[in-house]
């Protein structure tokens, strides 16, 4: 059952990721290309974590962690980019 | 399991040939931080934790930064109309 549900919620987050790869390739301009990057990086750690669970390695965690902590700094360079200038 | 692996390449494949044929510099910069933020889950999928750790934080963190830094200092020098921000 609980396999089930993971498996469930695996393909819940692959879905999204198909969605925000749609918006990613066919984005008109440049501000809907940065957004989605950030939302794949969002949708990339659950994939990432559901993974941990279910092989059951721990050690993705901690890079789901070091991916989480350091990921934020592209898209805070690309709005700094796109307000005034880097 | 092995179709999630598959779905990633598939993403990280369709976002390089978008940033060959996209004509925007900074679009084509988001889009290689893509391909670094699926060649970092391909690299942990493959079983090298610490290469995965490492091109997260160079290569989706770091070049992004690299990159645009070096757009912004050089389209002064670009002449051309298909090129813009």
């Amino acid at each position: 059952m609980a396999s089930l549900i993971l498996t469930a919620a695996l393909a819940v987050v692959a879905v999204a990721a198909l969605m925000a790869t749609w918006q990613l390739l066919r984005g008109p301009d440049t501000p809907t290309r940065a957004a989605s990057m950030d939302v794949l990086t969002s949708i990339l750690l659950p994939l990432i974590v559901g993974l941990a669970v279910k092989s059951g390695r721990g050690i993705y965690i901690d890079v789901s962690m070091v991916y989480a902590l350091l990921s934020f700094l592209g898209v805070l360079s690309l709005a700094r980019y796109f307000d005034r200038g880097l | 399991m092995i179709l999630i692996d598959i779905f990633v390449g598939a993403i990280m494949l369709a976002a390089a040939a978008a940033a060959m044929w996209v004509r925007n510099l900074v679009s084509a910069v988001i889009l290689v931080g893509v391909v670094s933020l699926a060649a970092s889950f391909i690299f942990l999928r493959l079983g090298a934790p610490d290469v995965a750790m490492t091109e997260a934080a160079i290569g989706s963190a770091l070049s992004t930064v690299i990159f645009l830094i070096v757009v912004r200092r050089t389209e002064s020098h670009e002449k051309g109309p298909e090129v813009q921000r």
